[in-house]
C-alpha cells in the first residue's frame, strides 16, 4: 500500500501543480476508466479525433508534429491526446506538447497501476500498439486506425466532417 | 471463491505453483499492488533459464542492479549475486528484459538493455561469470555505436562450447528525423559474437536493415549457427516476420501476414531451434490475412546453411490463445522433440498465463493450459523446458514470481 499512496501522493502534486499553473495554461489530466466517456460527452454530437500517442512510441512524435500544424491552422480542432505513459511522466509530456505545440490544448495521461485496463475501456481490440486514433463522426460512430494517420487521410476526414 | 490451487509453498522470494483449473479462475480479492511506474510494468520482466541439471535461473532488478539467483530443489533460491555492481537504469518492462542462459560448463551469461535516462536511448550491456554464478566480470557495452540512441531488443544465444551470440535492434544509421523521413526505417538487426566463452567479441555486424523498431528479437543456436528472428518491414510498411543465420546472413520471410502499419507495434514474437534442428517461431500480428498470436514450425532447410536458391516449406499457422481476451506476447522454448509455447491474456479485469506442450517437434499440441491468474500488473510468460519438465515463470505485481508447471500426460 505504501507505494500506492506514494504514488498518489505524486500523483496529487501532479493535478495541483496543473491547476496551480497560470489560469489560461492547459492541464494534462488523469486518464482513468471513466475518462472516455467524459470526453465523448464534451463532444456530445460533434466529431472529433481521440489520439493515443506515448513517450516511448517512435511513431508518435510524428503524429504530434502533424496534430500540432493542423492545430495551428485551426484553433478549434476537435482534438483529444492521451497519452498512455504516465502521470510520473508529466514533465516529459508537457515538454514533448509544447514541443509540437499542443500546450494549449487539454489533454490527459494513464492513471493505472494496470495501463491495460485503461487500453480495454477504449477499445477490447486495440493491443497497444501506437499511435492509435478514432475517428468520431458526429453520431461517434468511430473509425479505429493504428499507426500514423497521415496528412491527406486527416485533412480529408476534417473537411468531411465540418472543420 | 477460493484459489486454492496457487502456492504449493512460497519459499524464499517466490512461489511454486500447481496450475489454476479453469473453474477455479476470477477470484481475485486481493487489494491493489502498484507497481514502481505507473503505466509500465517496471522491473517486473524478469529472465529465467534451466540448466543442465535442471537448476532453475534467475536474473532479475533489484534496487537499480541486476541480480542472479537460482534453484537447486524445486524451490529454496539462492542468495542473489550482482551481476552490476554499480546502480544503472536495467530496463524491464515488457518487450526488454534481461536474459540469462547457463552452459554445461558453469559460465553464466546475461544480457540486458542500459536505460540512458531519456525516452528509446539504451546500451546493451553483457557480463559473464566464469565460476558459477558466483561472481560477475564488469559488464561491457556491446553496441559499439556509443552514441545516446536506440540501441534497443537484445537476445542472446549460446552454443555450450564457447558461442555466444547477441542481436538487438540498432539506429546509428538514423540520420532524418523530420516528418518526411526516409523510406526506410533506418533500424537494422546488429549482431555480436564470441567463440571464446565471452571474453571477447568480434566487431558488430549489420545483419540487415530497415526492420521495425521496437518489437523485441528472438535468437537461437542451430547446428548451422544462431538464428535470429525479428519483425522486418518489406517495403514501405509491411511488418512481417524474418529469420537469418547470422553466419552466413541471407534473410528469409517466415511470415505472410501482410500487416501495413507505419508504426511499430511493441509486441514481437520468439524463436526456438528443437534437438533435430528444426526451428519454432510464435509472433503477433494483425495483418490482412490473419490476427492474432500464432505457432508456426518452420523445418530446417539448407537455406540455413546459405545455399542459394532453395526453400522449405513453412509449417501452417497454428492460432494461440483467445483473440477476444488479447491473447498476445507469445514465447517459445524447444528441447529434443519438446516444444512449449507460452503466452498470456487479458479478460478487461485481469490477466491469466497459458501454455501448451507438443511432444512431437510442434506437429500435435496438448491442450492450452490456464497456468495461473493475476489480480495487478503481469509480465510476459517466460517458458522452460528441459527433458523432464515444463515450466512458465511469471512475475505478476500482487501475487510476486510464481514457477508454473505444466501438467504432462493428458495429451
Amino acid at each position: 500500500m505504501k507505494r500506492l499512496l506514494v504514488l498518489w501522493a505524486v500523483f496529487a502534486t501532479f493535478c495541483l501543480a496543473g491547476t496551480a499553473s497560470v489560469a489560461a495554461a492547459a492541464e494534462l489530466r488523469p486518464f482513468s476508466a471513466g475518462s472516455l466517456a467524459a470526453i465523448q460527452a464534451h463532444f456530445a454530437g460533434k466529431p472529433f479525433i481521440l489520439t493515443l500517442w506515448s513517450l516511448e512510441c517512435h511513431h508518435c512524435a510524428k503524429e504530434l508534429q502533424l496534430l500540432g500544424r493542423l492545430v495551428r491552422e485551426n484553433r478549434n480542432l476537435p482534438l483529444a491526446i492521451v497519452s498512455t505513459d504516465s502521470p510520473a511522466d508529466a514533465q516529459a509530456l508537457r515538454a514533448a506538447l509544447k514541443r509540437h505545440g499542443l500546450a494549449q490544448l487539454d489533454t490527459w495521461v494513464f492513471a493505472d497501476a494496470v495501463p491495460e485496463r485503461l487500453r480495454y475501456t477504449i477499445d477490447p481490440a486495440w493491443h497497444g500498439e501506437l499511435p492509435r486514433s478514432y475517428l468520431y463522426d458526429a453520431t461517434h460512430r468511430r473509425e479505429a486506425h493504428s499507426g500514423l494517420l497521415g496528412e491527406a487521410r486527416l485533412t480529408a476526414w476534417l473537411k468531411q466532417n465540418g472543420n | 471463491m477460493i484459489l486454492r490451487t496457487l502456492l504449493c509453498c512460497t519459499l524464499a522470494g517466490f512461489a511454486w505453483a500447481a496450475p489454476v483449473r479453469a473453474a477455479d479462475h476470477a477470484a481475485h480479492r486481493q487489494p491493489a499492488a502498484p507497481v514502481k511506474s505507473v503505466t509500465k510494468s517496471a522491473a517486473l520482466a524478469v529472465g529465467a533459464a534451466l540448466d543442465a541439471r535442471g537448476h532453475l535461473w534467475l536474473a532479475r532488478v533489484d534496487k537499480g542492479r541486476l541480480k542472479v539467483s537460482r534453484s537447486e530443489d524445486s524451490g529454496m533460491l539462492s542468495d542473489p549475486v550482482a551481476v552490476t555492481a554499480e546502480s544503472e537504469i536495467v530496463v524491464a518492462d515488457g518487450e526488454n528484459w534481461p536474459k540469462i542462459a547457463v552452459a554445461d560448463n558453469g559460465s553464466v551469461h546475461l544480457t540486458w538493455l542500459q536505460g540512458l535516462g531519456k525516452p528509446m536511448a539504451g546500451h546493451i550491456r553483457y557480463a559473464r561469470s566464469t565460476d558459477g554464478g558466483r561472481s560477475f566480470a564488469p559488464p561491457v557495452i556491446v553496441n559499439d555505436d556509443r552514441q545516446e540512441i536506440s540501441h534497443r531488443f537484445d537476445s542472446l544465444a549460446i552454443d555450450g562450447k564457447g558461442g555466444v551470440a547477441i542481436v538487438w535492434l540498432d539506429a546509428r544509421e538514423r540520420k532524418d528525423r523530420g516528418v518526411k523521413g526516409s523510406p526506410e526505417t533506418q533500424v537494422g538487426l546488429y549482431a555480436a559474437l564470441s567463440s571464446d566463452g565471452g571474453a571477447r567479441f568480434g566487431p558488430n555486424r549489420k545483419i540487415a536493415g530497415h526492420s521495425c523498431q521496437c518489437c523485441r528479437t528472438g535468437l537461437t543456436w542451430t547446428a548451422d549457427g544462431p538464428v535470429a528472428f525479428w519483425r522486418h518491414v518489406y517495403g514501405r510498411n509491411i511488418r512481417d516476420f524474418s529469420i537469418a543465420n547470422l553466419k552466413e546472413g541471407a534473410l528469409r520471410r517466415v511470415t505472410d501476414d501482410d500487416w501495413l502499419i507505419e508504426a511499430c507495434p511493441h509486441h514481437g514474437g520468439g524463436i526456438a531451434a528443437d534437438g533435430q534442428g528444426d526451428l519454432h517461431i510464435v509472433w503477433f500480428t494483425q495483418g490482412s490475412r490473419r490476427q492474432g498470436i500464432f505457432y508456426r514450425r518452420v523445418p530446417q532447410g539448407d537455406f540455413l546453411r546459405g545455399v542459394a536458391g532453395t526453400d522449405f516449406a513453412l509449417g501452417e499457422p497454428v492460432r494461440l490463445g483467445d483473440p477476444a481476451r488479447q491473447a498476445g506476447h507469445p514465447a517459445v522454448v524447444a528441447q529434443g522433440a519438446r516444444v512449449l509455447v507460452s503466452w498470456r491474456e487479458f479478460d478487461g479485469q485481469h490477466f491469466s498465463a497459458w501454455a501448451m506442450l507438443s511432444t512431437d517437434a510442434g506437429r500435435s499440441w496438448g491442450p492450452a493450459q490456464r497456468l495461473a491468474d493475476a489480480a495487478q500488473a503481469a509480465d510476459y510468460t517466460v517458458p522452460l523446458i528441459d527433458a523432464r519438465r515444463a515450466l512458465v515463470v511469471w512475475n505478476t505485481a500482487a501475487e510476486g514470481l510464481r514457477v508454473l508447471p505444466l501438467r504432462e500426460g493428458t495429451q
